[in-house]
């Protein structure tokens, strides 16, 4: 009889703290990373009854969790890609909108300019013209230096996403720390902390959202995590801090560390994968440099070319052309981290072709026995044990006596875009004349002429004096028939009329690169002048060689003309942006995946949890029913007795 | 298998949000007309959009610069139908002159007329455009290109020839130098010329002169000779070395060959009277009518000085018909770089049209496909949003 009201009150009391886990699990029913707990019940030890045993009743041997830890691992390797393609998606989206705004962009700036050297071209007297191509300049100028520090601002962005990242990286460490103090101490103490477990899930979950993570599980439930090629993050109670550190070589630009015992810091931000901050990383290097260095090379290409060809060009005061756009220079830096003993390693950057640059920046290392040239944009490696290197329009050389991990920076064109600047002031030192004229004699009696007049160097401009050609059959001796030229170079230049009055091009190299086209039959003596050009508003040949700048390949090894060069850098922004959205797609669904997967394991189903109340319910009525006929049979005995 | 409960909720929302994602990006693209929003949508696209845009402001350009030439082209067309008026008035008025009915008075009269045409051709040879620039000055578009110095025509541009830029690779000259124009004239027939020594006393003219392809170039003097005035008259031909070419017994109006030339005189030359024949060299035009002003206001009371001015005349009217030439020769190439313009012009709107063709179909919307495709996502998340409604009333607890 006691032994029914025992397992009554047994069945009772589990089949409460069955229902309390239910009504836990219907609670928690919105809370990120719960998950399902069931109770799980077991008899309580019979009892040995003559030859045979009785139940005793029931009790709840363990409240488990729904976990699968396979399942819980892949949703943490997917946080870390989706983190990843966010933060990628995130930053290129951006970019994308900025340079795809063509209001902003510098394509109309460009057909502005080029449409003004036209105008100046059709009408080069006008002073009007000529001050509407300088205003277009200026927008040309601003539009440059504009996109640049737009460009600029998403490398600041990209700072401060590390940081931010780094920051919550440190809080969550902190707290899977502790978190796996306090299952330890649990653990050591009787059941699983279910609750505690699953904050701690959560947590990493976050942390993996943030960077991607190794975990190892140890005997006594804490968890240790890793970051990068295992370096340690949380060992069982303690974090590591990362941190943030100003690059030693990259201007303005963060990396992430974690420091060392002694005091310094190991840089880890190439070996990170995954979560934000590689997102962040990868943004940098794969989309926001080249399209710096893109749009860099274009401002470089446009002011060396812009500026050769106005100074080949004379301006309405009969001076040959200045600098339309402010020279540019290219940028070297040392590392911080170089040896410092005398005498220091130095390496200088020359550009040899603008049209032959490459849009990409050059690491050059010493590794104690020969330099290491390496290409960014796309990783080639070059060495070379003097440190002499030329390739892609460039040429390097070093100084100094170097030391083994002497590092240093060379920027042909990265940000040359922000430099970018008008040199000419006032529209009448606008070159569109050509330094020389040609005139034939009144006198001549013969058919020949000048024509295709053109310069191609500063040296000898402009021309001291005329220079005469005069006609003479007998001017390489006799019966070989040529010029007698005076002035520039002198001597004789052969012509045969006979044979050559289809046109023959002579060059005289010291005098401008001075060539010209003679054609016709000229006769004894006739004559034909160069001479320097001055005060000829009327003349545009310059500002038409300006304008046909516009069409020509000039840019990336002279397949490219500056507008193809932008487009190009907004191509490969699009095309990245697109790549980035395809891949969060991808990266999205694999998530849901995931996470349905792990719901089909620890999800709660109310209407499952419904069920599980009324199954519960009517097992407690019956648990109840119990105890009333343990009195109920108790009674009788006691009325049986009483008489 | 098991679903659960925050998992029923997330695919609902899920749905609907991709649903209202997809409709808002139609709808920005039916707001805007564009296919393109940004690079990425289509980047292969973009970049073609952004190219074509060049192409076409440099076209519109070619366009704006073809305009400009025309308007430059048509100056010197009028200028210089001004100037062949003028030149065929001076030669009706010489013409007018060289006829014997004149007095010396009448002649003076015309000379007159002569000189006022002139100065009237110095006005047009320093014609203006529009902003000021001399029109024949070549470069030297702020110069005055002729001016008068001494009584003679002084030329102060130089012998540039602006061009402009009218398509892709199409450069039209839009001017022609002072030089080109007025100056570079051969005198005579062109190769040769004929001129009479200021010396001469009998009557002889030039008839006519001309050369074949054996024609040998130099200077030759034609002297006449007579000894006694009952001689006959008899000629000799020599040439700058004054070595003897040809001589003969001379023939009014017979022509005298030599060295492939022939040349005609008619009338009766005295004795060392003489004549050249010289390759035509360049004269300007205002020289041509500053020498056929003084030949008319020469005095002619004298037989001499008769055919003196019939010679004078005549060689005047040969150098009239070279400038007029001339003229005709930079008028016809002025018509052709119009016609040039106009093909250019036209090439210029074709292509603008295919580009602008292309730029549209890259980056313009399907309208008929954005709105049938608008009413599609319209209708889809219409049916995500219900079926959420109707998973969501659906609860066990309802029934406890």
């Amino acid at each position: 009889m006691a032994d029914l009201l025992g397992i009554a009150s047994s069945g009772l009391g589990a089949i409460q703290q069955a229902l309390s886990t239910t009504g836990h699990n219907i609670a928690n029913v919105n809370t990120e990373g719960y998950s399902r707990q069931i109770a799980d019940f077991s008899t309580l030890p019979a009892q040995r009854v003559g030859d045979s045993y009785t139940g005793s009743g029931v009790e709840v041997g363990a409240v488990r969790r729904g976990y699968d830890s396979f399942v819980v691992g892949e949703l943490r390797t997917r946080g870390s890609k989706l983190g990843m393609a966010n933060a990628f998606e995130s930053l290129a989206s951006g970019l994308d909108s900025l340079v795809g705004d063509s209001d902003n962009g510098l394509a109309p700036a460009l057909e502005g300019f080029f449409n003004s050297v036209q105008g100046v071209a059709s009408d080069p007297g006008s002073l009007s013209a000529r001050q509407i191509l300088l205003s277009d300049a200026q927008i040309l100028t601003d539009r440059f230096t504009q996109l640049n520090s737009s460009l600029l601002g998403f490398e600041r962005d990209a700072n401060n996403r590390i940081t931010s990242a780094v920051g919550e990286i440190n809080g969550l460490a902190a707290n899977i720390a502790e978190l796996n103090a306090d299952i330890t101490l649990a653990l050591g103490s009787g059941g699983a902390p279910n609750d505690l477990l699953d904050q701690r899930d959560a947590l990493l979950m976050q942390l993996s959202d943030k960077v991607g993570i190794l975990t190892l599980e140890q005997s006594d439930g804490a968890v240790n995590v890793f970051v990068g090629k295992g370096q340690p993050l949380v060992v069982g109670g303690t974090a590591q801090q990362l941190e943030v550190v100003s690059s030693s070589i990259y201007p303005n630009r963060l990396e992430v560390g974690v420091a060392q015992p002694g005091g310094s810091t190991q840089i880890i931000s190439q070996q990170i994968s995954g979560g934000e901050l590689q997102g962040v990383l990868d943004f940098r290097s794969r989309v926001l440099d080249p399209a710096i260095s893109e749009l860099g090379r274009v401002a470089v290409a446009m002011t060396d070319l812009v500026n050769a060809q106005h100074n080949l060009g004379m301006d309405l005061n009969g001076q040959l052309g200045g600098d339309f756009f402010s020279a540019l220079s290219p940028t070297v830096i040392a590392s911080a981290n170089n040896s410092t003993t005398a005498p220091v390693a130095t390496a200088s950057l020359t550009i040899d072709s603008t049209s032959d640059l490459e849009a990409t920046d050059y690491l050059l290392v010493y590794d104690g026995a020969q330099w290491g040239l390496t290409r960014t944009s796309d990783g080639a490696f070059f060495s070379d044990v003097a440190g002499n290197f030329a390739l892609d329009g460039v040429t390097v050389s070093v100084g100094g006596t170097p030391a083994a991990g002497d590092t240093f920076l060379l920027r042909p064109v990265y940000g040359a875009a922000g430099q970018f600047g008008l040199e000419l002031t006032a529209p009448d030192q606008l070159a569109a004349a050509g330094p020389v004229v040609s005139s034939q004699a009144l006198s001549n009696s013969g058919s020949a002429s000048v024509g295709e007049l053109g310069v191609s160097s500063t040296v000898g401009l402009p021309l001291a004096g005329d220079i005469t050609l005069s006609f003479n059959p007998d001017a390489l001796g006799a019966g070989v028939p040529g010029f007698d030229v005076v002035g520039g170079p002198g001597g004789t230049i052969a012509f045969d009329p006979a044979t050559e009055s289809g046109g023959k091009t002579f060059t005289f190299a010291g005098s401008g690169g001075l060539s010209f086209t003679l054609s016709g039959i000229p006769n004894n003596g006739d004559v034909f002048t160069l001479s320097p050009n001055s005060g000829a508003p009327g003349d545009n040949r310059n500002a038409l060689l300006l304008g046909s700048m516009q069409s020509q390949g000039l840019v990336d090894g002279s397949t490219a003309t500056f507008g193809e060069a932008y487009s190009g850098m907004i191509g490969g922004v699009g095309v990245a942006t697109r790549q980035a959205q395809a891949n969060l797609q991808a990266e999205d669904s694999l998530m849901e995946n995931a996470v349905a997967a792990r719901e089909r394991v620890s999800g709660v189903n109310l209407e499952q949890e419904a069920a599980e109340l009324v199954r519960l319910q009517q097992a407690y009525q019956a648990a109840a029913q119990l105890v009333a006929i343990a009195d109920t049979l108790f009674q009788t005995l006691l009325g049986a007795t009483r008489r | 298998m098991t679903i659960s409960t925050t998992q029923i909720f997330r695919q609902g929302i899920n749905a609907i949000l991709d649903q209202q994602e997809g409709l808002s990006r139609t709808q920005l693209q039916i707001a805007s007309g564009k296919r393109i929003q940004t690079p990425s949508d289509d980047p292969s696209g973009a970049v073609k959009v952004i190219d074509i845009d060049e192409q076409i402001a440099t076209a519109e350009q070619h366009l704006r610069n073809g305009q400009f030439a025309r308007t430059e082209l048509s100056l010197e067309e009028g200028a210089m139908t001004g100037a062949q008026n003028v030149l065929q008035r001076v030669r009706e008025l010489m013409i007018q002159a060289n006829n014997d009915t004149q007095s010396e008075e009448t002649r003076q009269g015309i000379a007159t007329e002569v000189r006022a045409r002139r100065d009237e051709l110095l006005a047009l040879a320093n014609a203006r455009n529009a902003s000021g620039e001399f029109l024949f000055a070549g470069f030297k578009t702020d110069n005055l290109p002729f001016s008068l110095s001494g009584g003679n025509v002084v030329y102060n541009g130089d012998q540039g020839q602006r061009r402009i830029q009218v398509g892709p690779s199409s450069l039209v000259p839009v001017s022609d130098s002072g030089v080109d124009v007025f100056q570079l004239i051969k005198t005579g027939n062109g190769t040769l010329s004929a001129d009479n020594a200021g010396s001469n006393t009998g009557s002889g003219t030039v008839r006519s002169l001309s050369q074949n392809s054996s024609f040998v170039s130099d200077t030759y003097t034609l002297s006449f000779i007579q000894a006694a005035p009952t001689d006959p008259v008899t000629y000799e031909v020599r040439d700058s070395s004054a070595a003897l070419v040809t001589a003969g017994s001379y023939v009014s109006g017979e022509s005298i060959a030599f060295n492939g030339i022939a040349m005609a005189i008619e009338g009766v030359p005295a004795n060392g009277d003489s004549f050249t024949a010289s390759p035509a060299i360049n004269q300007d035009v205002f020289t041509t009518l500053n020498n056929i002003i003084v030949a008319l206001e020469a005095p002619s009371t004298e037989l001499a000085d008769n055919a003196s001015f019939h010679n004078e005349m005549s060689e005047g009217l040969n150098n009239i018909d070279q400038a007029l030439e001339n003229f005709l020769r930079i008028r016809s190439n002025i018509g052709s770089r119009l016609n040039n313009l106009d093909s250019q012009s036209e090439v210029n709107e074709n292509f603008l049209l295919r580009m602008k063709d292309a730029a549209s179909q890259v980056q313009d919307l399907d309208y008929a496909e954005a709105i049938s495709r608008l009413s599609a996502q319209a209708t889809s998340l219409e049916a995500a949003q219900k079926v959420f409604i109707e998973v969501q009333g659906l609860s066990l607890f309802d029934f406890l």
